[in-house]
């Protein structure tokens, strides 16, 4: 899902983040040589057909669910993630959640499922509905013993500290549903599924707005069940996405002749019938299916990296359609090269209408959506970064398929990175802004808002545990972005988008957690690197680092009582004969992070100097003895550590006491400048 | 529209008896003659043109100046100074403007207060700069500083009710304006919601453009304070009647050179871009042709305000 696009990576023009000979890691093999899984492993199989009403937004649901177990344990019971019921009431989980963020808005009209019959075919053909047995609301039978459960156990120092105590008992979006008889390891059942649904006015990704129709999580949906043969069920929580099993899809969708539709997967069949479009979309190797029906969409087609892409956009909306055509025309094959080929046909891109914003920046398989005004400033980078970033996670929500309820991090927190990291290498320092002479970069917004809340709680922890939606934002997306871009910086970006490869290939279809990522960072990248990411991520690791002091003065002579020859000699004070000038740096690293930084000397005679530090311990005295006197030292001169809490302190310059000479704080002319500058420009706006 | 015949020499208008030469009265050079409307120009008068940039540059300077000590005491140790905010990708800009928000309120404060006073006490320098425009004493080729600031007070009182009544006026309109649009939008989105939105856009540029030329005859009003010594509702209808004899060409008069004046800061801006926070002699250069830009402006300014005063007859018609 689209991170805010704050109204606002720096990469300099030279590899800026320092590049292979930075690194003190050996040089890589190909990332080619990692190996990427032909396809996924096909769990459940769901050949469902929809029929709209555009005019009352319903839809009729009715088809077949295969599942096979494939874990270790006898199964039981079955999760159905119901989360078109997370618009039923103010009682759902997600409207009773009031943490802000995505979503938060009233919508303007209720949306549920009801499931009409879900029957469990025999071997012999016949049929068992088991729908009335079904534990809907989170106060019946177990369900109410199964709150809180997550895809996996707390793992050993991970805290699950701040998780809400709401029970939601009135939630009926994750129902149980009893078996009449176990399903053991690798069985198969099959369920014929019936259900009507009613659309809510459009509210975080799903719902109709006008004619246009976005139908997102929209269909009785299996939980995943984890190779232990617990179930990764959950309620639509507020701040939460999703997860689910890998299968096939064939969904024929029913719709007035007049309306466009866009879906997961290539359209196979495209008819006609009585005023209707009927349309067949089949797409394998996928864990979610989501579609759009408007009467108004316009259609771009193109191909793209072998690609077939189409997009569907609002009439006016030519010049930003385009703008998203050219940033996928970017993206699409540097994110193949960079963590696997992008393994689908197709690719659909839907802009909703400006009434239907809610609708934008979110992603399925095969499909996401962008956002951004028609009207909207070639130097406002909106519909670029939205579609990157929604671009982005089909390989991570879409290929790798975490738990993005247990795990937001590793989707979202690497997708942003990977979107910082596109960004900057397709438009530079002014990724995000570059108009009127203002450059602001993805990386640097990053930055500043990780930077906000670091101390407030983890990043990794599940999305209910957050305490708002505000810390939701800067820590899965901000700070994990930008702790990943200052690694890239420091140790090499190639080596840091290596490692992301080497896990997003490794780990394709294969639902990871945060310790897989942390083992693929280990291995590439060394143990230094993984404890870093390890405490960012789960010990809330911050740094800042400084300038503690800065002394010069003139080099003297060793003074004082001295035995030599067996004769005591008393020596003044005084310049040494040698000449020149004595100096040295105090740094500190506060904190629990740590990166190995420069130090910057400069001297009065200009020249300069740089010192590196491995910042392992948490301090050290630079000491250096040369023809000039220090003025000025710079920690991370380059501006590398974005995670640095405290960049202010990050300098520093002798105090001017005794016989160090003094250096006088400079004015601040640029700011004087350009303040004066916009103040008349503003004043000449308002006077009279 | 009547006036004076044509002529170089200045017209001895009853302005020679104004109040503002009051104790003067008997010096005949403290006497502020007509001039006649070729005489009216913006270029003929740059040290008045000088006066408002200085007025302005002043008004600036004391809400920058603490602005740079604030960024001074952060970033005055640092051997690039204050260089690092200016970088492109804007980090250190982010990070001080969050992190010492509290510190830059003040500032802001300030700031506000200026655009303030800079919007009301303007009338003074912008009522000077048209006497100096309009008015020339016996035997002299421009009035004196003083002069044209006595003026200026005397016409104070007409202005700054012209000032009331025309922001009334334009804010009503700009407000009926706002009104309008969401009406069309609402009432069209049937056509699709883009087309509701240029038809809403559409319906407020109308509006806006009324006040535009609402602003237009506010000018006029003041040039016919000046001219015609007019006071409150008769400066209006002198300055609606000018306009109403040739309102095309005056709003395209105080059009173009507005659309001008945005040209430069459009231009520096990008220059200004890629130079990111250099110091030095790319500093220097970058204060010029700021001010370059501000004298550019405040010069189209002054045109404009000089065309206004051509526009307006001598004596009450």
């Amino acid at each position: 899902m689209r991170r805010a696009f704050a109204w606002i990576a720096f990469v300099g023009a030279a590899g800026l983040h320092g590049d292979a000979r930075d690194s003190p890691l050996p040089l890589h093999a190909a990332i080619d040589d990692e190996p990427v899984p032909a396809r996924a492993e096909d769990v459940v199989d769901y050949t469902l057909r929809a029929r709209l009403d555009p005019k009352a937004h319903t839809l009729h649901g009715e088809g077949t669910i295969v599942w096979r177990n494939t874990s270790v344990a006898p199964v039981h019971d079955l999760w159905l993630h119901l989360y078109m019921n997370a618009f039923k009431n103010t009682s759902s989980a997600f409207l009773s959640e009031r943490v802000g963020g995505r979503g938060s808005a009233a919508s303007g009209d209720w949306g549920w499922i009801d499931v009409r019959k879900l029957v469990l075919r025999a071997a012999d053909g016949a049929g068992m509905d088991l729908w009335p047995g079904a534990e809907v609301r989170r106060g019946e039978g177990r369900l109410g013993e199964a709150e809180g459960a997550i895809s996996e156990p707390p793992r050993a120092g991970v805290p699950q500290a701040g998780r809400r105590e709401e029970t939601h008992q009135d939630d009926e979006t994750d129902a149980r549903v009893p078996l009449p008889e176990e399903v053991a390891p690798g069985a198969t059942i099959t369920l014929d599924v019936v259900f009507d649904e009613k659309l809510p006015a459009i509210v975080e990704r799903t719902g109709y707005a006008g004619s246009f129709h976005m139908v997102g999580q929209w269909f009785p949906k299996v939980a995943r069940l984890e190779r232990s043969g617990r179930w990764a069920h959950f309620p639509f929580h507020h701040l939460s996405e999703f997860y689910a099993d890998f299968g096939s899809y064939d969904v024929t969708l029913d719709v007035p002749e007049r309306f466009v539709l866009g879906a997961t997967g290539a359209a196979i069949e495209s008819t006609v019938e009585n005023g209707r479009r009927i349309e067949r979309h089949v797409q394998r190797g996928v864990h979610d299916f989501a579609w759009t029906a408007w009467d108004e969409f316009v259609t771009l087609k193109d191909t793209i990296d072998g690609v077939h892409v189409t997009l569907l956009h609002p009439p006016g909306f030519g010049r930003i359609a385009q703008r998203e055509l050219e940033a996928l025309r970017f993206a699409l094959p540097y994110f193949s090269a960079r963590y696997g080929p992008y393994p689908y046909d197709v690719l659909t891109v839907v802009h909703p209408p400006d009434d239907a914003e809610e609708a934008g920046g979110m992603e399925y398989p095969t499909l996401i959506t962008s956002e951004g005004p028609w009207w909207e400033p070639a130097g406002v980078r909106e519909p670029e970064v939205v579609t990157i970033h929604e671009l982005g996670h089909q390989w991570f929500y879409g290929l790798v398929a975490t738990d993005e309820h247990a795990w937001p991090l590793l989707d979202e927190g690497l997708n942003q990175f990977a979107e910082v990291d596109a960004m900057a290498k397709w438009l530079g320092p002014g990724s995000l802004v570059d108009m009127v002479g203002l450059k602001v970069g993805d990386a640097e917004v990053q930055a500043v808002g990780g930077n906000a809340s670091v101390h407030d709680e983890p990043v990794a922890q599940a999305a209910d545990a957050f305490s708002s939606g505000a810390n939701y934002g800067r820590l899965v997306y901000s700070r994990t972005a930008s702790v990943l871009e200052t690694v890239a910086r420091v140790y090499g970006e190639e080596a840091t988008l290596h490692a992301l490869g080497v896990y997003a290939r490794r780990y394709r279809f294969a639902h990871p957690v945060p310790d897989d990522l942390l083992r693929v960072f280990h291995e590439t990248m060394g143990p230094r690197v993984a404890e870093t990411l390890r405490a960012a991520f789960f010990d809330e690791g911050w740094v800042d680092y400084a300038v503690d002091g800065v002394w010069t003065q003139e080099a003297e002579r060793a003074a004082g009582v001295f035995d030599r020859g067996g004769a005591r000699e008393t020596v003044d004070a005084g310049a040494s004969e040698q000449g020149g000038w004595d100096s040295s740096v105090l740094v500190r690293r506060r904190g629990t992070l740590s990166f190995p930084v420069d130090v910057e000397l400069t001297f009065a005679d200009g020249s300069t100097h740089r010192e590196r530090w491995d910042a392992e311990e948490g301090w050290r005295r630079l000491t250096w003895h040369g023809p000039s006197a220090l003025v000025s030292a710079v920690v991370d001169p380059d501006g590398r550590l974005l995670v640095d809490s405290n960049p202010s302190n990050n300098f520093g310059a002798p105090p001017g006491a005794g016989r160090t000479p003094s250096v006088r704080p400079t004015a601040a002319p640029r700011t004087l400048e350009r303040a004066t500058y916009w103040m008349q420009l503003a004043l000449q706006a308002v006077s009279p | 529209m009547t006036g004076p015949a044509a002529s170089d020499e200045p017209v001895d208008d009853e302005w020679a008896d104004a109040p503002f030469t009051a104790g003067r009265a008997a010096d005949a050079r403290a006497r502020l003659l007509l001039r006649p409307k070729s005489a009216r120009r913006a270029r003929m008068h740059p040290f008045a043109i000088l006066g408002l940039w200085a007025w302005q540059t002043a008004l600036s300077l004391g809400v920058a100046i603490p602005a740079a000590a604030l960024v001074a005491r952060v970033y005055g140790m640092h051997p690039r100074a204050d260089a690092p905010l200016w970088d492109a990708g804007g980090l250190a800009l982010m990070d001080f403007l969050w992190r010492d928000a509290r510190a830059l309120s003040p500032v802001a404060a300030t700031a506000e207060i200026t655009l303030v006073v800079g919007a009301v006490g303007g009338l003074l320098p912008a009522a000077a700069v048209m006497m100096a425009m309009g008015r020339v004493p016996r035997h002299r080729t421009a009035a004196t500083l003083s002069q044209a600031l006595s003026a200026a007070l005397w016409a104070m009182p007409a202005f700054s009710f012209l000032l009331v009544v025309f922001a009334l006026v334009q804010g009503a309109t700009l407000a009926m304006g706002y009104g309008v649009t969401q009406l069309v939008e609402s009432t069209t989105t049937g056509l699709g919601a883009v087309r509701a939105e240029r038809l809403s856009i559409a319906s407020g540029v109308v509006f806006l453009l009324l006040a535009s030329g609402l602003g237009v005859v506010h000018d006029l009003a003041r040039a016919a304070v000046v001219c015609a010594r007019a006071r409150g509702a008769r400066a209006i209808v002198l300055g609606a009647r000018a306009f109403g004899a040739a309102p095309l060409p005056l709003w395209w008069s105080w059009a173009w050179r507005g659309l001008a004046a945005a040209v430069p800061v459009l231009a520096v801006a990008f220059f200004t871009g890629t130079v990111g926070g250099r110091g030095g002699a790319t500093l220097a250069l970058v204060a010029m042709l700021h001010q370059a830009v501000i004298l550019a402006r405040v010069s189209l300014h002054a045109s404009w305000l000089a065309r206004a005063l051509r526009a307006i007859d001598g004596w009450p018609a």
